[in-house]
């Protein structure tokens, strides 16, 4: 029974809440609460998954001992058993297996551009940039690329975060807007966010499609980008961040057909919005937020709380007395 | 003088020296400016060959070094790496964070154009990799 609690558990944690969350327009409001909501419910996921399998074996434990295995355990069991085996080991190796993939991939890929940032790096170049804004730390990271695209990015790790521009976007875009870019880089470095979106790009990557990872993890990059918004807007303020976003994220014109629409990402659409509707009223905004902030965390905890009393707690307990007795 | 710094020197004499030079040679452009052990010299053109961004090919006793692509062919493809060399979704894309995504795919294959134009006409100024 337990397994098909921690079963049902985990087909509901993987589908209908990510589905769930990813559409909820209240946590556009508190990104940060909403992104522990999220790491919160794939933990528990995580958890009732092997919940699952693990409990199963534990029959092994409850039937009397003496006799032959499949004796004991009769044919439905054994099955059951040798199943729950085999699911948690699979689960398991997959998913530290692909975690190691990542891990490597991304580190390999995070030296080769602080190599070659730190090579080609244009000091000249990068003398335009507000050094009041930057700070000392800010203008240590920062590297500047002289070269034919509009690239704004940060390389993460320790000890070798690069904030990295190029001179076109140091060139298109006003000063105020360079230093929201910045601030907000500067943020995603100081908070770590890669760790984040590293942990969801290895559940993604770890399970089947059919599980709906991909919205979490599409999701858990634009809050992490709101985050980062956040703390760009209380340096820079609202406007100059929004104009290097429809700058940045916009293409280029389109060849001799004239100027191309404006084509800008849906993440550039909905942050770019979402800065707009926040500058009006701050004041009634504030009492709300702080309620929507805590009922999130309250339902993090619940997540992986109430499934632990309800489900593991009376399955580990019992397990134990059958071990013991 | 921080080794990044020295790095990037170093690079600059191969990119405009238009033919490879040896670490002695290296050695007196730099020194023209600044106090520095032939050593670290070595010391740095090792650490690049290291990087794969200079090629060591030897030449009776001493060694020769030169830049493996031209300035602007590094930046185009790191830039194409940056932007659009990465598949949406990759085990590799938490790596970089980008101010904001969805590069539009006439931008990447803008950058692609421009690194091809670059690639291409290498058949005056350098070798091709061995």
């Amino acid at each position: 029974m337990t397994a098909f609690w921690f079963a049902a558990l985990a087909v509901l944690l993987a589908g209908p809440a990510p589905a769930a969350l990813a559409r909820a327009r209240w946590a556009w409001r508190v990104p940060r609460a909403a992104l522990v909501l999220w790491q919160s419910v794939a933990l528990a996921a995580v958890l009732a998954t092997l919940g699952a399998g693990l409990s199963s074996l534990t029959l092994l434990f409850t039937e009397q001992p003496g006799l032959p295995f499949l004796a004991r355990h009769g044919f439905a069991q054994t099955t059951l058993i040798g199943l729950g085996t085999a699911f948690v080991a699979v689960v398991t190796v997959r998913f530290w297996a692909v975690a190691a993939l990542v891990a490597v991939r991304t580190r390999r890929r995070r030296r080769h551009h602080r190599e070659m940032v730190d090579l080609l790096h244009r000091r000249d170049a990068a003398g335009a940039v507000d050094r009041a804004l930057l700070g000392e730390a800010g203008a240590r990271v920062l590297r500047v690329l002289t070269g034919p695209a509009r690239v704004a990015y940060c390389v993460p790790g320790v000890g070798g975060n690069r904030v990295v521009i190029s001179d076109a976007v140091l060139r298109e875009l006003s000063p105020e807007e360079v230093g929201a870019v910045l601030a907000h880089e500067q943020a995603h470095l100081r908070a770590r966010h890669d760790l984040v979106l590293e942990a969801f790009t290895v559940l993604h990557a770890a399970f089947p499609r059919v599980v709906s990872s991909r919205a979490a993890l599409d999701t858990v990059r634009l809050l992490v980008e709101m985050l980062a918004d956040d703390a760009a807007r209380r340096r820079t303020g609202a406007l100059p961040l929004a104009r290097a976003l429809v700058q940045l994220a916009s293409a280029p014109g389109q060849g001799a057909g004239g100027p191309g629409e404006l084509r800008v990402g849906a993440d550039a659409v909905t942050r770019v919005r979402r800065l707009a509707e926040d500058r009006c009223g701050p004041q009634e905004r504030r009492a709300p937020h702080r309620g929507l902030a805590a009922a999130a965390y309250a339902a993090a905890a619940g997540v992986l709380g109430v499934p632990t009393l309800a489900i593991a707690v009376p399955w580990i307990s019992s397990s134990w007395r059958a071990l013991a007795g | 003088m921080a080794l990044g710094e020295l790095e990037r020197d170093v690079m600059d004499r191969l990119w405009g020296a238009g033919r490879p030079l040896t670490v002695r040679e290296v050695h007196e452009q730099l020194a023209a400016h600044r106090k520095i052990a032939y050593t670290t010299v070595m010391t740095v053109l090792d650490r690049l060959a290291k990087k794969a961004v200079v090629r060591q090919e030897r030449e009776g006793r001493a060694f020769r070094y030169s830049p493996v692509a031209s300035r602007e062919q590094m930046v185009a493809d790191l830039m194409l790496d940056a932007l659009g060399g990465v598949e949406a979704v990759d085990t590799r894309q938490a790596a970089l964070v980008h101010f904001v995504g969805g590069v539009s795919p006439a931008e990447a294959a803008a950058l692609r154009e421009a690194l091809d134009a670059l690639s291409h006409p290498t058949a005056g100024g350098e070798t091709t990799p061995a």
